[in-house]
């Protein structure tokens, strides 16, 4: 009896649940066969026309094909091919019974959480809490590479006591969609020492403005973005929670997400704009995975981390760009501008358009590049490259007064691969990024007017 | 009689949980231990027999006014294994406690037993498993193989893309013929199928993905020319085919593993020979363990050409390109015994590795031995031992083997490896006399090489490996065959051995004008 009962209640609630799917699947577009057409439709059952007029079957066939296969096959290989297409749909789509719903892992090691924190009693040598030097000397031309040259420190505490304004920190996660060697991006930024020189518009060193560290890396599991998203999310919480502002530079486009939430722990959700450069809009919808590069700014909006009406999006093109895509973004209230924007506008007047955007904006931001949206002929290292995109003068000029214009509460650079470019150009590009903000947030500090131009720099005032 | 009494409850609790397999159990898709489905874990034994725990150190009474404020337990641990990580060895452990109060030292311990508890997964607190979004309508999308009635119908069979009887068109694995289904293996009677396999997750540079399997088609025609050594042309000999590329989901290698096996499974059943090349060397997992799906387990061998044994095992994940040899023996595909490592020499195996080795019956020549007895005497044995008793033999390559003067776009290459001339013959000489079911080539990364010269290499490893079997298929399995016509001149008598070369040369042409005759 209760065997019986249950099988029944299986099978009812398999109908239930196919009912709804293929209510959901005709929400999503009807797909009308064309009355020339119709003859040779007749010969389909009612399933394969239902199958087709509820538009279901557009995921597999584009209309245009569909129509020349209805207009050309016989009856047979017509009720073929839509028995095929069919039989794809019912596999499409998560069975518990046949597919891996959650990749195992081996809960015997005994480095399960590998990246964690030495506790404090067992730190190898005791100092006095606050940022250090790296360099003999005094006045150091080499030695450790460290961020711009900034002395390290290692422990929320060391921010806590050296009174520490910005934190520079890499988070070398590996994953990425595209070419794959972000991990290598904060040490080679490292490696070129060209970010804090004097700006030449302000003529602001920004080390003697700000207190800023090289606040080392955090830990990554390369074999999984879900597991390393929660490791960063708690770390850059802690780091905001010291009163620094972290820069987090990657690693690739998956770390925006928990830059991002992590900074939302201590600010609040909600509580500050973002202003996002990228070719790619990062907004997948229906992904198979938890957390990827591709979903990054669809988590932040769906989980309501940032509002869609205090997010800008800047530089967008390529594969991702698709008219449901921005349709998605603009029913979110996201203020999105394309380089067709850009091309059909004009870059001054579109740059012009997004920094009044945040100038009207909440008062904090979070501000983050993903480099593919500067032209791959002055960042060839994208991982995600991307052709015809922004001149890298006119994304550090934006960032720069954005960062000087408002609080800052994050920044985050990303997807940099470096062996993508045998030149290290694209590092040094990607350090005028992170100087740029720098210079921005030093700008702010120095209590000067954002855009700033030192007399001196402007003018030689020679007759 | 009501429902309320908890008898009744509990039988029918009881009956649910009796009814609950069966009716999963009616569900036609077969279930095996091998696939994990749904959220399950994983199903074998993860404990790693190499990190049995060291015996526990004594401590000298000269400290024990030290320890008076741990409890038993933490004296215990503090003596254990998982102690060692923080201390050092037994000398040291002494040192640092007498630099420290009692206090220090209970602290000192609790933050050791925090590390040790917290490193490891507890129920509740961590993840068991990396979920996947379920829900998504298009979650096998990766996976869904393209209909063939969606194509203008054609006859079983490789197909040619190019307009020319000599080829050109889209390029594919050395201009061969493309196939995409097991019809098309069978109608052609296909002799090695090149797979494409873009795994790009669990290497050290991640660059093995597309760039990787699209470059050996770009710059792979050599795959199938003529070998002046043997002078044999291997795609005259045999059918070989591009399979095209084994779809992979590059945010999770886990779950690709299964996909890729079934796509290699699919060719060995027609009893073609897969040849898998490009990604990451997890590959070696799926490779093998379809082998073992079509031949039976415990009934192939595997040699694995590395400069890395990749028996590792024991991080938080179940495969990345350290742990294939393990995971395959773990499972039970192959016995340790029936794996021959050649070319190892980074920094592990510890010697706790090589013991384990040992005592499995794992064969392995080091590149110490290499140094020891020189190449030509490694060689002979290498080849001796993958020949025994005709076994099936998978072949592993990952390139890293060759020294990165020749591959130096390779995911985590080691200096001090061996040469192409070494390779090419060690690997014809295999696919030759041995009896080679199944051949990967892994761990190319193309983007750090510029010059393309990893990618050619890589190419020739593949080209001996096909001449090697074109030489099975001609019976020409003889030990270290060459063409006595290429390898000797013989218009003098130099090395003594002049008309043993022409007496052979001649055997071969009236063989050949024989067969013409058939």
């Amino acid at each position: 009896m209760i065997f019986r009962r249950f099988l029944t209640h299986g099978a009812l609630l398999t109908i239930c649940s196919a009912l709804l799917l293929l209510s959901v699947e005709s929400a999503l577009g009807q797909w009308s066969i064309p009355d020339e057409l119709q003859a040779q439709a007749s010969v389909l059952n009612d399933e394969q026309i239902e199958f087709i007029t509820s538009g279901a079957i557009i995921k597999y066939i584009p209309e245009r094909q569909l129509e020349h296969e209805l207009a050309t096959r016989d009856a047979n290989s017509m009720r073929s091919l839509i028995d095929d297409l069919m039989s794809l749909a019912d596999k499409m789509g998560y069975d518990p019974e046949r597919d891996m719903g959650a990749a195992p892992l081996n809960l015997t090691s005994k480095s399960f959480n590998a990246a964690m924190p030495t506790l404090v009693p067992l730190r190898d040598f005791e100092r006095e809490s606050g940022p250090f030097s790296v360099h003999r000397y005094l006045f150091p031309k080499t030695g450790i590479p460290t961020f711009g040259g900034a002395d390290v420190a290692i422990w929320p505490e060391d921010l806590v006591a050296g009174n520490v304004d910005v934190a520079i920190v890499g988070v070398p996660s590996n994953s990425s969609s595209g070419r794959r060697d972000a991990r290598n991006g904060p040490n080679q930024m490292r490696g070129l020492n060209t970010i804090a020189m004097t700006d030449v518009q302000s003529l602001l060193k920004p080390f003697e403005t700000l207190s800023v560290v090289d606040y080392g890396d955090f830990g990554v599991d390369r074999l999984s973005t879900e597991r390393t998203v929660i490791h960063v999310a708690a770390m850059v919480a802690e780091t905001a929670g010291t009163g620094a502002i972290p820069m987090l530079v990657g690693g690739d486009t998956s770390m925006l997400y928990p830059g991002v939430s992590g900074v939302a722990r201590v600010h609040g959700n909600g509580s500050f704009g973002l202003l996002h450069f990228s070719a790619h809009p990062d907004v997948e919808r229906n992904g198979d995975h938890t957390n990827s590069d591709r979903q990054a700014l669809f988590l932040l909006l769906d989980e309501g981390i940032v509002e869609g009406s205090e997010t800008i999006q800047v530089g967008l093109r390529g594969p991702a760009v698709d008219a449901d895509t921005l349709e998605w973004l603009r029913d979110k209230g996201v203020r999105y501008h394309t380089m067709a924007e850009f091309r059909q506008r004009g870059s001054e007047t579109v740059m012009q358009r997004v920094l009044q955007e945040v100038d009207r904006g909440p008062v904090a931001y979070f501000v983050s590049i993903d480099v593919s949206v500067v032209n791959p002929t002055e960042m060839v290292a994208a991982g995600r490259a991307t052709y015809n995109g922004l001149r890298i003068e006119e994304v550090t000029q934006a960032i720069r007064h954005a960062c000087a214009v408002k609080e800052i509460v994050g920044f985050e650079i990303t997807d940099m691969a470096p062996m993508l470019d045998y030149s290290r150009l694209s590092v040094m590009h990607a350090n005028a990024v992170l100087n740029a903000c720098l210079v921005g947030i030093a700008v702010r500090k120095a209590g000067l007017d954002p855009d700033y131009v030192h007399p001196l720099a402007l003018d030689h005032g020679q007759r | 009689m009501t429902f309320d009494s908890i008898e009744i409850r509990a039988v029918l609790l009881f009956l649910v949980a009796v009814a609950a397999p069966v009716a999963w159990a009616q569900n036609e898709r077969p279930v095996t231990q091998e696939h994990v489905v749904g959220e399950q874990a994983y199903p074998f034994d993860t404990v790693d027999p190499r990190e049995e725990d060291k015996p526990p150190i004594e401590l000298p009474d000269s400290v024990a006014s030290k320890l008076e404020l741990l409890t038993p337990e933490q004296i215990e641990f503090l003596k254990s294994d998982d102690a060692r990580a923080f201390t050092g060895p037994a000398e040291e452990a002494v040192e640092a406690l007498e630099e420290r109060s009692p206090e220090e030292v209970k602290t000192w311990v609790e933050a050791m037993q925090q590390v040790v508890e917290q490193r490891r997964y507890t129920e509740g607190r961590d993840l068991p498993n990396i979920p996947f979004n379920t829900e998504s309508p298009d979650f096998n999308a990766w996976r869904l193989l393209r209909p063939r009635s969606m194509d203008p119908e054609r006859e079983a069979g490789p197909v040619a893309l190019g307009r020319y009887s000599e080829g050109g068109g889209p390029p594919t694995f050395g201009g061969f013929p493309l196939a995409l289904s097991k019809e098309d293996l069978v109608a052609g009677e296909v002799d090695v199928a090149i797979l494409g396999a873009p795994l790009n997750m669990g290497s050290g540079w991640r660059d093995s993905g597309e760039r990787a399997t699209v470059d050996l088609r770009l710059h792979g025609q050599a795959m199938g020319g003529e070998d002046q050594y043997v002078q044999i042309n291997a795609s005259e000999v045999m059918t070989v085919v591009d399979y095209g590329d084994v779809a992979v989901d590059n945010d999770s290698t886990e779950r690709s593993m299964r996909h890729v096996r079934e796509i290699v499974r699919e060719i060995a059943e027609t009893g073609a020979v897969p040849m898998i090349v490009g990604g990451d060397h997890s590959l070696e997992y799926p490779n093998v363990a379809a082998l073992a799906d079509v031949y039976g387990k415990e009934m192939v061998s595997v040699i694995h050409f590395d400069s890395h044994y990749d028996a590792w095992w024991g991080g938080t994940h179940l495969i990345n390109h350290g742990y294939p040899v393990y995971r395959l023996i773990n499972e039970g595909h192959i016995r340790a015994a029936d794996y021959i490592q050649v070319g190892l020499r980074s920094s592990g195996p510890d010697k706790a590795g090589f013991n384990w080795m040992r005592e499995q019956g794992m064969r392995y020549h080091t590149m110490a031995e290499i140094e020891r007895r020189g190449w030509d005497a490694v060689l002979d044995r290498v080849v001796a031992e993958a020949s025994e008793e005709g076994r099936k033999l998978h072949i592993s390559f990952d390139i890293d083997v060759l020294d990165p003067a020749f591959t130096v776009a390779t995911g985590t290459p080691v200096p001090g490896g061996l040469t192409m001339r070494e390779a090419i013959a060690i690997v014809r000489r295999l696919c030759a006399e041995s009896n080679v079911v199944g051949f990967d080539l892994v761990e190319l990364h193309p983007a750090l090489d510029p010059t393309y010269r990893t990618t050619l290499n890589s190419v020739h490893i593949i080209k001996a490996c096909l001449t090697g079997l074109a030489m099975n298929k001609e019976e020409l399995t003889e030990e270290h065959y060459l063409s006595p016509l290429s390898s000797e001149h013989a218009i003098d008598d130099y090395y003594g051995d002049q008309q043993q070369h022409l007496d052979a040369t001649k055997a071969e042409e009236e063989k050949e004008e024989e067969k013409k005759e058939e």
